[in-house]
């Protein structure tokens, strides 16, 4: 009896040490009862204390307008509207985008950044007051590509605080650096999504030439608005490999052209390998204006939003005009320029490996950025009494539910034609398929039907991902109609709500942060760990497995 | 003004946030000559840098870029005839930029001294098929410049060079055809790491046995 005692001390011991540290919490169920039985309820063990999550300061909400790009001015004779919310487009680019980057004065183009040949307008062909021949170049350039040198995106565009996809874009011709000044990796303000918006005259006589800027081939192919098969010289004129025309090599030049017979809101996108390239922003919207007298059409709109110079016929029926582009991004897609620099590898990696009809979309954007950079840049600033007109394009490959709270607006056109009166009812939710567009009429009209009155009322889309940030919300496509008493001088709305900090964080959409912490602290807080279970847990693990060990080798011997 | 005094006022007016673009650009305008054609920014033919006494020596460089000339180095779409120039200090450099392809080009050196170079750069542009041509000197101290073109991607995709000056300061990454990519990725064939688990488990057992097969005899 001590012999056995002896040989088998040592996983007896151990079992019993195992046994005695198993949680009661995990015991089974029938167990715990027999136990509440002879012994009642256990003790109070308070749960563990919530921590504090570890965030970084905030981002400035709404960064100073040094240049004094919002208010009105005029350049150059060229009337440029107020631009409210907080980050303006750049005044000279407008006034050159209106007048021509070959007529305007040396000052304006420069302090334009554009080159000369960028938007050259020529003859006035029908004699009546504006140009209409018309010449635009479009570069297309890569955001937060790889870099053989650095571990960091480099072109660096974020579309919300932390998250900067690789994105392809085309965009209007600058001189200089790709990013904003010496010492920066920032992309300048004219490399951002979306794809600048292009608007021309219905009858002008217009000539697009995509510069390939960029390392992979790529075509334009102009949607939904009126352009021939061929070019008057019988080269392709739609963009499409399979039926036009080959592909713009790295380094080449194409020139498309069109006189569109038909005015309305259309859209451009490249059509090589379109089921990414489209994704990874190649398209923008493409506006025709109807042809009016003295009707100079501001001909580029960088990053979409307010149209700061609007056409004559807009100015007829209109206090103002936006185009909005809703666009989203599969970041599955987006990384794969990060991951590799070597085109051939990016090739294969996007072209080959990525599978589309695999694909999620994680991203939602408007006018290029998601919440909270889109309360910078892209809120409706509204006045009692206005209507505007709002041009949306879903460049996204997903379906978007539009929706205004407290207005309610009117379809007036789908796909660039206008709707028979009939059918133009107000309504709070419009639904705009791919590569869809809509105008819709807003009135700010205090009569309980076009609008609830003054107010901060956000505009997003009502499929619920739409509005998160990679399944964090708020975040995605969400702006707001602000009305002028509910918006500081800076551009920034009155909001009532909670605090804005934590969204202007980092950390926040990387889901470090605790959503209600910025109201509610510590009450749904991160909890705290159980370290006296974890030790528990850990003595359980050893002795366990000293006993199983010991066990074996005594098994062995005998 | 003099020009001395325009420099001060451009160093000043150097950025200070990110949309300083504008007011960094009014500065520059004594600076930059802009054509249909192209840029030439911070020309310098004249004026020497601290420490030089006289112009050492007249180069006269062409640099053609384009598409062609990635043709030869694998995993590059754009570059240039050369990538790699060496110049004695105090240098007097007229570069020739001519651009091959159809579409914009630059030819940028960065890390010049401020006081000379507004942001330190000089910084050539030329448009689609367009030649430009800039001067400008260098200073007295060894040293290795970057040269590249800064349109987005353009770097990385191949158009990055280096300025040796003197014996220079040690080369720099990822030259083209000069020095090796600081991140490279692996190229290694498929299945390479379960073909090289299998390696080491073969130069075990192998060994193993050779070894009990020696004990043995």
């Amino acid at each position: 009896m001590r012999g056995f005692f002896r040989k088998n001390a040592l996983w007896l011991f151990a079992l019993t040490i195992a046994l005695l540290a198993f949680p009661p919490q995990w015991y089974p169920y029938s167990a715990r009862l027999k136990l509440t039985a002879w012994f009642g309820a256990s003790d109070y063990r308070p749960l563990p204390a919530s921590t504090s999550p570890t965030m970084g300061e905030a981002e400035i909400f709404c960064p100073a307008d040094v240049p004094n790009w919002r208010a009105a001015q005029t350049i150059d004779g060229v009337d440029i509207e107020e631009s409210l919310p907080c980050v303006a487009d750049n005044p000279y680019a407008v006034a050159a985008f209106v007048r021509g980057t070959n007529n305007v004065s040396p000052e304006t183009l420069r302090s334009s950044g554009l080159t000369s040949d960028a938007v050259v307008k020529g003859r006035d062909l029908d004699g009546d007051g504006d140009p209409d021949e018309i010449h635009i170049r479009l570069e297309v350039a890569e955001l937060n590509g790889s870099s053989p040198v650095s571990a960091d995106p480099v072109t660096k565009y974020s579309i919300a605080p932390g998250i900067s996809p690789g994105l392809w874009v085309f965009a209007p011709k600058f001189v200089g650096m790709a990013v904003e000044n010496f010492e920066s990796n920032e992309a300048r303000y004219s490399l951002r999504l979306p794809s600048p918006a292009i608007r021309i005259e219905q009858g002008d006589r217009v000539f697009i030439t995509l510069e390939n800027t960029h390392y992979m081939p790529h075509t334009l192919h102009l949607h939904g608005a009126d352009h021939g098969f061929v070019t008057e010289s019988g080269q392709g004129n739609d963009g499409m490999p399979l039926t036009s025309e080959l592909p713009v090599l790295p380094g080449e030049a194409r020139t498309y052209e069109l006189s569109p017979r038909h005015a309305g809101t259309m859209y451009y996108h490249c059509h090589v390998q379109p089921h990414v390239h489209v994704q990874m922003g190649l398209q923008g919207l493409f506006v025709i204006e109807e042809n009016r007298p003295n009707n100079w059409v501001q001909t580029m709109n960088i990053g979409a939003g307010l149209v700061r110079a609007p056409s004559q016929a807009v100015r007829e029926s209109y206090d103002h005009e936006y185009d909005l582009h809703y666009l989203d991004l599969d970041k599955e897609l987006s990384e794969r320029v990060q991951r590799y620099n070597d085109p051939r590898l990016i090739t294969q990696s996007m072209h080959r490996d990525y599978d589309v009809t695999d694909s999620t979309v994680d991203y939602f954007t408007l006018n290029g950025r998601s919440f909270p950079y889109t309360f910078r840049e892209s809120l409706l600033a509204a006045k009692e009494g206005e209507v505007v007109k709002l041009r949306v394009v879903n460049g996204g490959s997903k379906g978007i539910s539009l929706h205004t709270h407290g207005h309610k607006f009117t379809v007036t056109d789908r796909d660039g034609v206008t709707l028979p009166e009939a059918a133009q009812s107000p309504q709070d939710v419009v639904w705009l398929s791919t590569a869809q567009r809509v105008d819709l009429e807003l009135r700010f009209e205090n009569d309980g039907l076009h609008s609830y009155g003054p107010g901060i009322w956000p505009l997003h889309d009502h499929q619920v991902s739409g509005v998160t940030t990679d399944g964090i919300g708020p975040g995605g496509n969400l702006s707001a109609i602000v009305y002028s008493d509910f918006m500081d001088e800076s551009g920034w709305p009155k909001t009532r709500g909670v605090s804005f900090d934590q969204y202007f964080t980092a950390e926040y959409y990387r889901r470090e942060v605790p959503v209600w912490e910025n109201y509610a602290p510590g009450i749904f807080a991160e909890p705290g760990k159980d370290g006296a279970l974890y030790w528990r847990v850990l003595l359980f693990a050893l002795s366990l497995g000293v006993a199983a060990a010991s066990l074996f080798m005594r098994l062995r011997r005998s | 003004m003099t020009r001395a005094s325009v420099l001060c006022l451009a160093l000043t007016i150097v950025p200070v946030t990110s949309f300083a673009w504008q007011q960094m650009d009014h500065s520059q305008h004594h600076n930059m000559q802009m054509t249909g054609a192209g840029v030439v920014m911070n020309e310098n033919t004249d004026v020497l840098p601290r420490g030089c006494d006289a112009i050492s020596t007249e180069h006269q460089l062409t640099v053609e870029a384009g598409r062609e000339f990635a043709a030869d180095i694998p995993g590059t779409i754009f570059g240039m005839n050369v990538h790699e120039w060496q110049v004695e200090p105090c240098s007097r450099i007229t570069v020739t930029f001519v651009n091959r392809d159809e579409v914009r080009h630059q030819w940028m050196v960065h890390g010049l001294p401020k006081y000379l170079y507004p942001t330190g750069m000089f910084h050539i542009e030329a448009m689609g098929g367009q030649t430009q041509t800039g001067t400008f000197i260098v200073p007295g101290d060894d040293r290795n410049y970057l040269v590249h073109c800064d349109m987005a991607q353009h770097m990385e995709k191949g158009m990055r060079g280096q300025l040796i000056v003197g014996d220079g300061g040690g080369d720099l990454w990822g030259v083209q055809g000069i020095t090796d990519a600081f991140y490279r990725f692996s190229y290694l064939p498929d299945k390479s790491m379960p073909i090289a688990a299998t390696t080491l488990i073969t130069g075990f057992l192998l060994t193993f046995f050779v070894l009990r097969i020696m004990k043995k005899n």
